[in-house]
Parts: C-alpha cells; sequence; structure tokens
C-alpha cells in the first residue's frame, strides 16, 4: 500500500476518535471530520515516528477500552454517539493510570487542532491565528563591526 | 576585514570550520559564553541543533509551536512512576526565545550552599556574580513590570499579585528581559513584537559582528577527544521540516570546546563522546510544576496580559514555593483541561473567565539522563513523597487566593478530586493524593546531568572548569549547575556562563593550557 494511502487511513481512524473527544457543545464548535483528518494527515507527515507510534498506540487503547471504561465489550467504533461520548468521558478520568495516558495523548493533539480553529476562537471570543510561516533564516553574513577589537589574543 | 557567517541547513559537501572556541548550543549559557570570548578577542564558533528563526518565523499555533520549536515535537518527557513532559526551545536562542523573560538573581543561600557543599567559592562568589549580574540586566533591558500598565500587565496577575498581598505575604511585578512589552501572553510561540530580549536578538549577532560563526540546523553527535584533549565538534546537518540529514560538518577547536546544550543534552553528549565519569548524567534536577485554574464571575481574559506578571517566593525558604501568574495557550489548556467528550468542550466554554497561576517546587528529588534509543535523551526522575506534599501546599494555597479574588470555583487538575472545587471544599485539596499520576506537572527549569564541582566523583566538570579526565573541554548551561535554585534559573545560567568564560580568557592570557 503506498505511504500516502496509509496515512489517509490512520488519519481517518484518527480524527474519528479526535472529533469524538472534542464535539459541538451548543455555541462552541467541536472538531469537525474533514479539516481534522487534512491536519492529522499533515501531523503525521511532519512528526517524529515516535509521536506517530504514540498516537497510533493512543487510538487503539480507545478503541479497545470500552469494556474497561462503561463495560461494553465492543470497539468504541460501535458505539453510539451517546454511548462514545460517556466512554470518552470516563477514558479520560479513568483511576488507571495507562488508559489516562492514552487519552491525554489523544487530546494534547487534538486540542490543539480544536484550539487553533477559527470558528472555535472566535466562539470563545479570542482571536484567530495567522497561519504558521514555517520559516527559518538561510544563509548570511555580517561585516565584522571595525570598532570591535576582532584580532584575537593568540 | 573579517566577517561573521551563519551557515544553515545544507547538503552535499562536508563543512568545515576551524575558531579557537566552539561553543555547542546557543541558548542562556551558550550564547553568554561565546559572546563574552568574543569580546574577549577569540573567534568563536556557535553551533546549534535548531534553525535560526526571528519574529516573523515564529508559529502561532500549538502545533507550530511543538513542529518549529520544541525538540522532537515535544516528546522529550521524565519517567520514573510517572510521565512528566519537558518543556525546552530547540532553535537558535534555545529556551530564550520561548520562556516568559523573567530575570531573578541568584538567592545568596545557593552561592552559599555551592561554596560549602561544591567548592566553588571562588568561582561564583556573592560580588562575582553581583557584577555580572547588574551588567547582564544592563544588556537585556530588565525592568519591573509594571502594574499600571494595565492589558500589559494583566488582570490574572494583578489578582494573584492582590491576593497574595491581601495575605501579607511576599508577592511582586516580575522582573523581565523585554523592551516595550505589548502583553500578548504569547511568550511560549516566541515574542512576535521583538520584545523579549531573547538571546538571538542581541548577543549572538554581536558574535557574529565580533566575526564569529554560527551554524543552525547543526545537531552536534561527537566531540573529537585527541590525547585527552577536546579538539572539535562534529556532526550532521538536519533540515528543519523534514528531518532529512544533509551535510557532515566539523568544526575544529584551537582553544577548547564548551559545551551549552542544556541540561538534557550535555550530559547525552558527554557519553556519546566517550567520558567517563561517575557523575556522568547523575544529579539531574528540576523544579516541577502544577497549575490550579480559578474560574471567575467576570471576564479575566488571561490571554491580555504578560504571559506572566506576578510572582511570590514567600514559601521558598521553607516549602521551597515559587508562585506565579501564568497564561498557557488554549490548544495546551484543551488538553490539559479534565474529561472528554461534550464534557470538555462545555468546560472549555468559559475561557475567558479563567486565570491561571502555578507552583512550582524546588525538589529534593533527583534524577538522571543518559543518551537514550537513536541518541534522544532519556531522563529518570521521580518527585519524591515531601516535594508531592510541598506542590499540595502551594496549590491549595493559589485556589485559597482564587477564592479570596472571588473566583466562583478552581479546577486543580488532580485526578481523584472533583473536577471542580468550591470554597467550601478547600479540605479536599489539602487531602489530595499523594502520588505523581494523580498531578498534572510539568518541567521547564532543569539542572545538572554534568555538574561542577571539586569532588570528580561527585561531578563531571573540575573546579579549573575542565571536564574532569579531558583537557579543554568545559560545560557552561544549566546541565553544570549543582543544585536546583527555588528561582528562575535564566539570569543564574548566563552569570555562570560569563564567570566561565571570563575565567577561560583570563587563564588563556597568562599561559593557562
Ligand atoms: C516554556 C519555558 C519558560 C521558561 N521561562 C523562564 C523564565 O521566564 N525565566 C527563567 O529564568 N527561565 C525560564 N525558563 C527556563 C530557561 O529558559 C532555561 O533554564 C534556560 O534557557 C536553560 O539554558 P541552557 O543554556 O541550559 O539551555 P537552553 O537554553 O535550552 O539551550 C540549549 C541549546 O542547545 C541546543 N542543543 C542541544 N543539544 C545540542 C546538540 N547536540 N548540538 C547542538 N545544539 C544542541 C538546543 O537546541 C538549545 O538551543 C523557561 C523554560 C521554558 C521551557
Ligand atoms: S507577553 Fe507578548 S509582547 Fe510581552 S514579551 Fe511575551 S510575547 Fe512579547
Amino acid at each position: 500500500m503506498p505511504i500516502r494511502v496509509l496515512n489517509r487511513a490512520i488519519s481517518q481512524a484518527i480524527s474519528w476518535s479526535l472529533c469524538a473527544i472534542f464535539p459541538d457543545n451548543g455555541p462552541i464548535p467541536g472538531l469537525t471530520r474533514q479539516s481534522t483528518c487534512d491536519r492529522v494527515e499533515q501531523v503525521l507527515q511532519e512528526a517524529p515516528a515516535l509521536l506517530i507510534l504514540g498516537l497510533v498506540g493512543s487510538w487503539v487503547a480507545f478503541v479497545l477500552a470500552p469494556v474497561v471504561t462503561i463495560g461494553w465489550p465492543v470497539p468504541a467504533l460501535l458505539l453510539s454517539n451517546a454511548a462514545l461520548d460517556r466512554h470518552a468521558s470516563k477514558m479520560a478520568s479513568h483511576p488507571w493510570y495507562w488508559l489516562r495516558q492514552p487519552m491525554l495523548m489523544l487530546k494534547t493533539v487534538g486540542g490543539a487542532i480544536w484550539g487553533e480553529r477559527p470558528e472555535v476562537r472566535i466562539a470563545l471570543g479570542l482571536q484567530p491565528f495567522d497561519s504558521d510561516p514555517g520559516t527559518w533564516r538561510g544563509d548570511f553574513e555580517v561585516q565584522a563591526d571595525s570598532s570591535m577589537n576582532n584580532s584575537g589574543p593568540s | 576585514m573579517s566577517q561573521g557567517h551563519h551557515l544553515a541547513y545544507r547538503s552535499g559537501q562536508p563543512l568545515s570550520v576551524v575558531a579557537d572556541y566552539v561553543v555547542v548550543g546557543t541558548g542562556a549559557g551558550g550564547s553568554m559564553a561565546a559572546l563574552i570570548l568574543a569580546r574577549a578577542g577569540y573567534q568563536v564558533a556557535m553551533v546549534e541543533a535548531g534553525p535560526w528563526r526571528e519574529a516573523k518565523d515564529y508559529p502561532e499555533t500549538m502545533l507550530g509551536v511543538m513542529r518549529d520549536v520544541f525538540p522532537d515535537w515535544g516528546a522529550n518527557v521524565a519517567v520514573g512512576n510517572s510521565i512528566l513532559p519537558i518543556v525546552q526551545g530547540r532553535l537558535v536562542g534555545g529556551g530564550t526565545v520561548i520562556n516568559s523573560a523573567i530575570m531573578v538573581r541568584t538567592p545568596d543561600d545557593v552561592l552559599v550552599e555551592w561554596q560549602r557543599d561544591h567548592g566553588l567559592g571562588d568561582l561564583f562568589s556573592h560580588d562575582a556574580v553581583g557584577r555580572v549580574q547588574d551588567e547582564i540586566e544592563r544588556e537585556l533591558s530588565v525592568e519591573d513590570s509594571k502594574v499600571d500598565a494595565g492589558a500589559h500587565f494583566g488582570r490574572s496577575s494583578q489578582m494573584l499579585l492582590e491576593a497574595l498581598q491581601g495575605r501579607e505575604m511576599e508577592a511582586h511585578p516580575m522582573r523581565r528581559n523585554v523592551k516595550g512589552c505589548q502583553g500578548s501572553a504569547r511568550c511560549l510561540q516566541g515574542c512576535r513584537h521583538g520584545a523579549k530580549q531573547s538571546t538571538q536578538l542581541n548577543w549572538i549577532p554581536e558574535v557574529l559582528e565580533r566575526g564569529g560563526t554560527v551554524l543552525s540546523c547543526a545537531p552536534v553527535s561527537r566531540v573529537e577527544l585527541k590525547s585527552g584533549r577536546a579538539v572539535g565538534v562534529i556532526g550532521r546537518f538536519v533540515h528543519p521540516q523534514t528531518r532529512v540529514k544533509g551535510a557532515h560538518f566539523a568544526v575544529e577547536a584551537r582553544r577548547g570546546v564548551i559545551l551549552a546544550a542544556s541540561a538534557t543534552g550535555t550530559g547525552p553528549l558527554l557519553e556519546a563522546s566517550g567520558v567517563r565519569s561517575p557523575a556522568l548524567g547523575q544529579y539531574w534536577r528540576a523544579h516541577p510544576g502544577a497549575g490550579v485554574i480559578g474560574v471567575y464571575p467576570d471576564v479575566v481574559d488571561m490571554y491580555k496580559g504578560a504571559t506572566q506578571g506576578t510572582a511570590s517566593i514567600h514559601h521558598r525558604k521553607d516549602l521551597g514555593l515559587k508562585l506565579e501568574s501564568l497564561t498557557l495557550p488554549l490548544e495546551l489548556v484543551a488538553g490539559r483541561t479534565g474529561g472528554a467528550g461534550r464534557q470538555l468542550t462545555g468546560r472549555l466554554a468559559d475561557i475567558r473567565h479563567q486565570a491561571m497561576w502555578i507552583s512550582a517546587v524546588r525538589a529534593e528529588a533527583v534524577g538522571r539522563v543518559k543518551r537514550g534509543l537513536f541518541g534522544a535523551p532519556s531522563v529518570y526522575y521521580r518527585p519524591t513523597q515531601r516535594d508531592l506534599e510541598r506542590l499540595r501546599k502551594g496549590v491549595s494555597l493559589l485556589a485559597r487566593a482564587h477564592f479570596d479574588q472571588g473566583a466562583r470555583s478552581v479546577r486543580p487538575g488532580v485526578v481523584g478530586l472533583p473536577f471542580e472545587l468550591g470554597p467550601d471544599q478547600l479540605h479536599l485539596l489539602q487531602q489530595a493524593p499523594l502520588h505523581n499520576r494523580a498531578w498534572t506537572w510539568v518541567l521547564s527549569h532543569l539542572f545538572g546531568g554534568a555538574v561542577i564541582g571539586d569532588d570528580p566523583r561527585r561531578a563531571v566538570v573540575g573546579t579549573d572548569l575542565q571536564v574532569y579526565g579531558v583537557r579543554d573541554l568545559h560545560v557552561v548551561c544549566a546541565a553544570a549547575l549543582p543544585t536546583t535554585l527555588g528561582v528562575n534559573p535564566q539570569h543564574t545560567i548566563m552569570a555562570v556562563a560569563w564567570l566561565m568564560a571570563e575565567r577561560l580568557a583570563n587563564q588563556d592570557r597568562s599561559g593557562y593550557t
């Protein structure tokens, strides 16, 4: 399978869980599938392998955990919206640390994508962001200041 | 007339540079040492793992910060019986680009401890540190935050100041190295207003003006040792966005190699270079911190004001606590607010009514750092029971202060407690679980891993400033600090780096080899 197709499939899976963690609530917009998927895909392309591995592992935990959180032995993918919401909320405050940690990982990335959405920021009364420039300085030279002593003591 | 050069990522032919001194890392310690040596007339090459970014290059979003500013997208953590995120900057200027610009002088009791327990009295006397900290403050335009600056100071900081002073506790507007702070509460993303005096705006350009060289996007993989002497460094450029490896580089050092790769970078780099010492990677310490959010009936707007404006060291000596106001980006608040699903988005709806205050602990825990998988640092660190008790006291105190200021509720972020506590539930916080896993800690003040001291069993760097057993190899960043401070560290790191570089320059002049 070409890497692009795999990336898209993983992005779709992860964005589904992020949308469940950050859904609409009244006037506060949640994450939307399409734009979240695009952003996750970009993250997968740029992030180091360790982070991607952590994200995928956290998604797997999220999918398999309903049996522990709400006592339903089905993958989270098959839950109704209401049950999924309950599962997400229980997982986030579960007494097992190793269940909360994958949720924290998903929330960190989900929170970053949610909090940068212009619709969310406007709804919360915050300034929307410009895009990230992603730039840096290339080579340049500086003429040495002749008033400074550059001759060296050696 | 000589020229200064900045050499960024490149592929193709290997690059070699020769200088008197090579400084690895361009943060608080590295840029300071490079400047002092350049002013003494030496040719200095600085080698930095991250790229050179300026105001127009800074990211806006948190994902942008993770990609462009943090090492490995912020995946660095300390592991003990819990996972603690480590926040650092990986770009020219290091931590000075993303920190909150707070400048606190080295407390006298720390210098006394260094003298008494580590034999550092000659190097870091009260007078010497005071002298260079005066200079540093002048050069970096350090000033008291102005409470009457209204929105530029910020309501959250103002409320903390009033609350603590109302309890007759020491509290003060912070001293910061800023020129005309606009109160955009975005220090973590890098200051787009150019107000924060991070070192790539002043000291590093001066090194270039003095004929120095800066290599960026250039992580050093090893210090070259020959016959027990450090003679240079080698590595390979890495593209700042794709992380593709580029050309090899080698920097030859005629007089010495100075490591300033931070408390997570320097120990592992020494290890990779074949330096052996029982103290290498040991005595790794931190000021772990945790926050408590107060939710107010009125709008607070913590996003208007200095990222951090108020501090208190009232309980520094008895409890090792430092209390501060802090604004975290919405994206981080979202990730760290309890709950998930509709409950979570509902809890974030009142963000403009929230004020975040934090308590950091001068922790007694001692950890270690070593080279981990693929060369990334691996940190073992586990706050002790007493550290937790003290953190809990600090957070409880801040929660009380929130209620003094009229907060409707507080959100301590402690697992096992209700998400939100009212004024009559403070006793729950005072009895909160004393387990690291229950608390949301963050580590941003880090120390040790290659500490300086007069005993080679307990230190990596000797009082002659050289790594034990290796000539002309020095450490000038937070890795060298033998203890925590109980205050924000950059001023101390800068002063230590200044004094060490000054001593090196003087030793050279007097024929030291
Ligand atoms: C979010 C945040 C806020 C803070 N706020 C404050 C504050 O307001 N006041 C304060 O006093 N302190 C603050 N601190 C702490 C302070 O910034 C640090 O203590 C200080 O920058 C550490 O200085 P350093 O020289 O040890 O390392 P750094 O400043 O971290 O610099 C180390 C540099 O070395 C580079 N490097 C690492 N490995 C290599 C390698 N192999 N090759 C080449 N280069 C390498 C890194 O990329 C980095 O640029 C804050 C820290 C953070 C993260
Ligand atoms: S608060 Fe804003 S303007 Fe002030 S130093 Fe920080 S980033 Fe710059």
